[in-house]
């Protein structure tokens, strides 16, 4: 036994990854690498139309395959409900396909190779119908409908269409949402502006690639209890929605979450597949695997929310900002999924990243035959600070104020309350600003590449800036934003730590554990960390609005506190000495002030546990944030707090080309304070090279309801060669709710890498583009218009 | 499912184009880079007998015979770069392979592979046509191995199709090792430095002496359904002096001989553009560095 | 479905499995032999998740026919637990922050193996180079460099 143990933390270092040696040794059980007895295989025939009437399914010649257990169609599952955030999406189509990735049969058999054997052997017969691929034309009176009619119980279950909530009862337009939010006088601020610049964005489609593709295991027990292997975000919410889809009890549902193969919000809704292969386990009473190929994984999973946006804003000649009118067309695709909620953060990003007194923000979310939108990190922030970090840029240069100052003079400060509710209790805006712009030389740079850009020569080089605003303390969008945590220590001084936050890659059971130990003074080896059982694990509302380390952190701290306060009080009883005099060091009771030990925690712990009122330490916390909802108006003050960000990208555009190379990429980032720097510098590059994707590389192409490119051969994701420099700093706000002062950055580095790439493009060729992405020859065409090209 | 039945996998030039005449439905095999994933989509269908050619010790190798090297079908294009002689007189085709898809994929892929699967993209193509290679093809319709050559240009019939015949092996590429004087350029367009599939390549090849180009070779990949020579470009090239005036005037030759479609990766429109910029670059480095 | 029966070593162990011809090599270690370390990410070599080193070269196990297999040596990430290179890699990996989700992983670490046998002291762009094939959505890329050059540099 040590002498005396003196204070260290853990906060701020280098942590290496609980799991990473697992996975670095391909020993990590992916939901794709997992079997269990007796399962059949899963697969799903898709719709062979974009928009058709289905007149007739013939499954009787696959039903006969043999090794062919199950086959089945919505007829077959008269009991099923529509799922999605406006529950207009049935699993198994009924009447009609809606796109090209509509489910229409399924199949459960032996084998992969029977099962997709078996889907050959399905006729379905479709009357077509015109396609809306435009969201322009489903807003034209007259624009064929989407969802017509009740759909949902098939013409042999009529007495069902009755059934509440079972049909869905369809829209007399294409509208899917609408969002409506205003502050102060638009008309008024116009009047007090110099200058007003209006322009049209278009945002494209990318998709989340995330490597491991999607699927699923659903089993059902003798008693009727499902179990599910999913890679879900939300098991909580998950658990309760797929009670309701399926009709029964949520307390016989279980969900097991094995690691996940990456998940930026791709996992976030439920999606047809997952209670396809419910029924499948039903009808079948084994076991039911259904993994996705590549090609499904692109045609099937949500993409981002692709948006027409048009933007009007003004300032005075003194630079001060006046107004903000935004109105956005967002393509919903056949069905809705979260997509269709981005205006939540994009009206944010418009009324509260820079001070301004008038906005009015509308967006209208419309069917069309198209792929569907989900959630994917950032959640419309990448699209609305596209538009508004270019406006910034035109609206310096028109009153000729440098971008940088132009940014300083309208940046938030700590402290205040933004007419749309937001408090910002910690902004690290202007420090990012100016670190940002020192660190990569911006002034200096975007002076000279300025002065060549008109100067003979193929190669350009451009510096852009551009900053974002994103919820760091969760978002409060359901009646709870919380989480739980239980802590049990064994009688060895070790560890278990109960979370309900899931971990898909982000790190977030290494930063969890590094918060306990801070607390109990244990060597990380002493902690682990489960977090993968609905039956285990308590209540959380699921990973998403980079609110794992904020949300769960507290949580973790909050059973750790009051661990330690139960150890340190029964040592002090034991030892008779004050417990406020005593700490947790290095596995042991210690005399705060000189580090003298007292005594070993493990021989305190058993102690308790063995003594005549036999005592275990297990605790048990619930926190949840002081953040508050949006009222109908959108107002509130929706996290417990906000990280800030600035981001300077330098570009090479080849003029000869239009070929734009990211050169270099230096970010400062209000993180509130690092907790893990290993692990927070691996989620901002990380998160910066998924925003040069989304500038430069990746796109989904759609036409006419049909994707062109469902591979990697075309669809084209950053590859090593290709990523920029990078100089990422952090900055240290000490964010006064967040764990040790921390806030949420999972989505932020991604969001401002587009915006910031525009201005860059600008600087070094004076051609500014409004639409995504910057594939070359976009640029080569940009470029050649206004005469620029060599 | 496919009619897939039988597997072989033959050890000498001689059984595997016996086996080949005499089964008559065979699939070849070579690295599989191409055949697997085609054959996953649907593209292609399996045949009833898959012969693996891996095992035939004579399509391997790379060796000097009189004036030209002789290249085996198997090789891969990682065999192809590491090469002495490749690096001392054909260092074209090792810059061609580091643009070529990538590492594990040069590792498998062969050059007969790439050759006979004949995509218009395929980027062995076009250095290969301005290096001035022909192919060697062997079959046993009798008795005896009977070999034939042609050069590569005419071995291409559309995407994916060629004047192999039904029962013929590709067995080598031949070289002529280029005299003094000569100058090759590939350029692959791309975003990435490999692993990214050609929207055009560009090859140009000739002697160049006192600033003039002579013996010129130009082809076009990408452009068309099979890679093809530049002609007209040619002509606007031979015997000139690759001043800035031939340079343009090349460019817009080539820009105009070529008749590109439209597809997810670019417009007909800017394919041409491309062909029009990359070759005036192409010469105006042969110009600058020679 | 003709089957084909085929010798090789798996990991340094002696193994005879019967394939269908057409089968890929991915599908034989994950289906047959059970070894799920090697990712099937896209299927079609686009990704690296399944890299595999056959005969010590590395090469994307969808591509290739399980029965090329036959009469050769197969090394997949399970291997490398027995080879020093291996191992420093994937303590490397660990170490540098390399791994995220993890699912390119298995696949990152068997082609830096490749690529330190072959260029021992590769510089950064090298690295990138020697990557390409690989794709990973959650890295950026940066902390996986840091990860091989550390590992060259020991
Ligand atoms: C991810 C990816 C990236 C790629 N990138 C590139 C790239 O950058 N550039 C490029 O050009 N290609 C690329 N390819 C295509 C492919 O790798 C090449 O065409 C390769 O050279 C094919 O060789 P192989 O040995 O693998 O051919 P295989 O797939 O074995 O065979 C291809 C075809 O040729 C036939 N064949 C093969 N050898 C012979 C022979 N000796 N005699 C008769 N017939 C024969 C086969 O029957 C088959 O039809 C890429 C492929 C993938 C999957
Ligand atoms: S699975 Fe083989 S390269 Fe992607
Ligand atoms: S760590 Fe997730 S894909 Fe690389």
């Amino acid at each position: 036994m040590p002498e005396a143990i003196q204070k260290d933390t853990l906060i701020g270092k280098r942590i290496t990854k609980l799991d990473a040696p697992e996975k670095a040794g391909g020993k990590t059980r992916y939901i794709q690498d997992l079997d269990v007895q007796g399962q059949l295989y899963g697969k799903i025939l898709r719709s062979s139309r974009v928009h058709a009437k289905i007149k007739s399914i013939d499954t009787s010649a696959a039903k006969a395959l043999s090794g062919v257990h199950a086959v089945i169609t919505a007829a077959d599952v008269p009991y099923q409900r529509p799922i999605g955030v406006a529950k207009d999406h049935f699993p198994l189509k009924t009447d009609r396909v809606r796109s090209l990735r509509d489910e229409i049969a399924a199949v459960a058999a032996e084998s992969e190779a029977i099962a997709e054997a078996a889907l050959k052997l399905i006729r379905v017969e479709y009357e077509d119908l015109p396609v809306l691929a435009d969201p322009n034309e489903s807003l034209k009176p007259g624009a064929p409908l989407i969802h017509p009619e009740p759909h949902g119980a098939t013409a042999k279950h009529d007495h069902l269409k009755q059934a509440q909530g079972i049909a869905y009862a369809g829209k007399p337009d294409n509208i899917a949402m609408v969002f409506d939010y205003a502050q102060g006088d638009v008309a008024a601020g116009e009047r007090e502006s110099d200058v007003v610049f209006e322009d049209t964005f278009h945002l494209h489609y990318v998709t989340h690639c995330c490597m491991g593709v999607s699927g699923i295991i659903a089993e059902f027990d003798s008693s009727g209890n499902l179990l599910m292997y999913s890679n879900t975000q939300v098991p909580f919410l998950h658990k309760r929605e797929f009670a309701e889809i399926l009709a029964m009890d949520p307390a016989r549902i279980r969900i097991i979450q094995p690691p996940i193969g990456g998940g930026f919000g791709s996992k976030l809704d439920i999606y047809p597949f997952e209670p396809i292969t419910v029924f499948l386990a039903r009808a079948t009473g084994r076991p039911v695997k259904l993994i996705f190929t590549r090609e499904e994984e692109f045609l099937a999973s949500p993409t981002r929310q692709p948006v027409i946006l048009t933007l009007r804003s003004g300032c005075k000649k003194d630079g001060t900002l006046t107004f903000r009118t935004v109105s956005t067309l967002h393509d919903n695709g056949a069905y809705t999924s979260w997509g269709a909620t981005t205006p939540f953060v994009m009206m944010q990003t418009i009324s509260s990243l820079y001070r301004v007194p008038h906005c009015l923000y509308h967006t209208k979310a419309v069917y069309t035959n198209n792929p569907y939108a989900g959630s994917f990190r950032g959640y419309g922030n990448l699209q609305a600070t596209f538009a508004v970090e270019q406006h910034m840029d035109m609206m310096a240069e028109a009153i000729g104020m440098d971008p940088l100052a132009f940014r300083l003079k309208n940046a938030q400060d700590p402290g205040e309350v933004t007419p749309q509710g937001m408090h910002f209790k910690s902004c690290g805006l202007k420090e990012c600003l100016t670190t940002a712009a020192e660190a990569s030389g911006f002034l200096a740079k975007a002076g000279a590449n300025r002065a060549n850009r008109d100067k003979p020569g193929r190669f350009k080089h451009g510096i852009g800036i551009a900053s974002m605003l994103h919820v760091g303390g969760g978002a409060k969008i359901y009646p709870s934003d919380g989480c739980g945590t239980i802590l049990k220590m064994d009688d060895f001084g070790s560890v278990t730590l109960i979370t309900g936050a899931s971990e898909i890659g982000q790190g977030s059971e290494t930063v969890l554990a590094q918060l306990v130990c801070e607390e109990l003074g244990l060597p990380l080896s002493a902690v682990r960390v489960i977090n993968n059982d609905t039956e285990i694990t308590p209540w959380d509302v699921g990973v998403h609005a980079s609110r794992t380390t904020f949300i769960a952190g507290n949580s973790a701290i909050g059973a750790a506190k009051k661990a330690r306060g139960k150890i340190l009080a029964a040592a002090g009883k034991m030892a008779d000495l004050n417990p406020d005099e005593l700490d947790l060091r290095g596995g042991h009771i210690v005399e705060a002030k000189s580090g003298k030990v007292v005594m070993t925690l493990a021989k305190l712990l058993r102690q308790l546990h063995f003594s005549d009122k036999a005592e275990l330490v297990m605790t048990s916390f619930y926190y949840e944030p002081p953040s508050k909802h949006q009222d109908k108006h959108f107002k509130g003050d929706v996290s417990a707090a906000y990280a800030w960000a600035t981001q300077v990208v330098e570009v090479e555009v080849d003029t000869d080309t239009g070929i734009v190379r990211l050169l270099k990429v230096t970010g400062a980032h209000d993180v509130g304070r690092v907790l893990n720097r290993l692990g927070i510098e691996g989620q901002i590059e990380g998160g910066i090279v998924m925003g040069q994707g989304y500038a430069l590389t990746e796109e989904l192409l759609v036409e006419n309801g049909v994707v062109r490119n469902p591979g990697f051969r075309d669809y084209k994701l950053v590859t090593a060669p290709e990523i920029p420099e990078m100089d990422v700093r952090f900055i240290e706000t000490m964010d006064g709710e967040g764990p040790q002062g921390a806030k949420g950055v999972g989505e932020a580095p991604a969001i401002c890498i587009a915006a910031a790439t525009a201005n860059a493009i600008e600087n070094a060729t004076g051609v500014r583009i409004m639409a995504l992405p910057f594939t070359p020859e976009k640029v080569y065409r940009a470029l050649k218009a206004k005469g620029q090209h060599h | 499912m496919t009619a897939l039945d039988n597997y072989i996998a033959p050890t000498s030039l001689e059984q595997a184009v016996e086996q080949l005449q005499e089964l008559g439905e065979v699939t070849i095999l070579a690295g599989g880079t191409d055949l697997m994933p085609q054959a996953n989509a649907g593209r292609v269908k399996f045949k009833r007998t898959l012969m693996n050619i891996r095992r035939i010790p004579e399509l391997r190798g790379i060796v000097r015979e009189d004036g030209e090297i002789r290249i085996g079908a198997l090789t891969t294009i990682a065999e192809i770069m590491a090469h002495p002689l490749v690096s001392e007189h054909l260092p074209l085709l090792v810059s061609t392979g580091d643009h070529f898809a990538s590492g594990q994929i040069r590792n498998a892929a062969t050059l007969g592979g790439n050759i006979c699967n004949a995509s218009p993209a395929g980027d062995t193509l076009v250095p290969l046509m301005v290096l001035g290679a022909s192919v060697e093809l062997a079959s046993k319709p009798d008795d005896k191995l009977f070999r034939r050559s042609m050069p590569l240009p005419e071995f291409f019939v559309g995407p994916g199709k060629t004047r192999l015949a039904p029962a013929e092996l590709l067995t080598a590429v031949r070289i002529p090792i280029p005299p003094k004087g000569f100058v090759a350029r590939f350029h692959k367009f791309g975003t990435r430095p490999a692993l990214d599939i050609s929207a055009i390549s560009i090859g140009v090849a000739g002697v160049l002496k006192d600033g003039k180009l002579s013996q010129v070779r130009v082809a076009f990949g990408a452009v068309a359904p099979t890679p093809v020579c530049g002609c007209a470009t040619e002509e606007a090239l031979e015997g000139k002096k690759l001043d800035a005036a031939t340079i343009d005037a090349a460019a817009q030759a080539a820009q105009d001989e070529v008749h590109p479609i439209s597809d997810v990766r670019a417009s007909a429109w800017y394919r041409k553009e491309m062909i029009h910029n990359m070759t005036r670059r192409i010469l105006e480095d042969v110009a600058a560095n020679h | 479905m003709s089957q084909q029966t085929i010798d090789f070593t798996l990991n340094g162990v002696p193994t005879r499995v019967s394939v269908p011809v057409q089968m890929s090599a991915l599908e034989m270690i994950r289906n047959v032999a059970g070894l799920t370390g090697t990712k099937y990410g896209c299927g079609e070599g686009e990704c690296g998740a399944c890299t595999i080193l056959l005969d010590g070269v590395s090469l994307n196990s969808c591509l290739l026919f399980a029965v090329e297999c036959d009469g050769r040596a197969v090394t997949t990430i399970e291997g490398l637990a027995a080879d020093p290179v291996g191992l420093r890699i994937e303590k490397a990996f660990v170490d540098a922050g390399a791994v995220q989700c993890g699912f390119c992983t298995p696949g990152m670490v068997m082609q830096a193996k490749q690529l330190l046998e072959q260029n021992p002291h590769p510089s950064r762009e090298e690295i990138q180079r020697g990557i390409e094939g690989n794709l990973c959505r959650c890295t950026g890329y940066v902390k996986i460099v840091d990860a091989i050059e550390a590992a060259s540099k020991e």
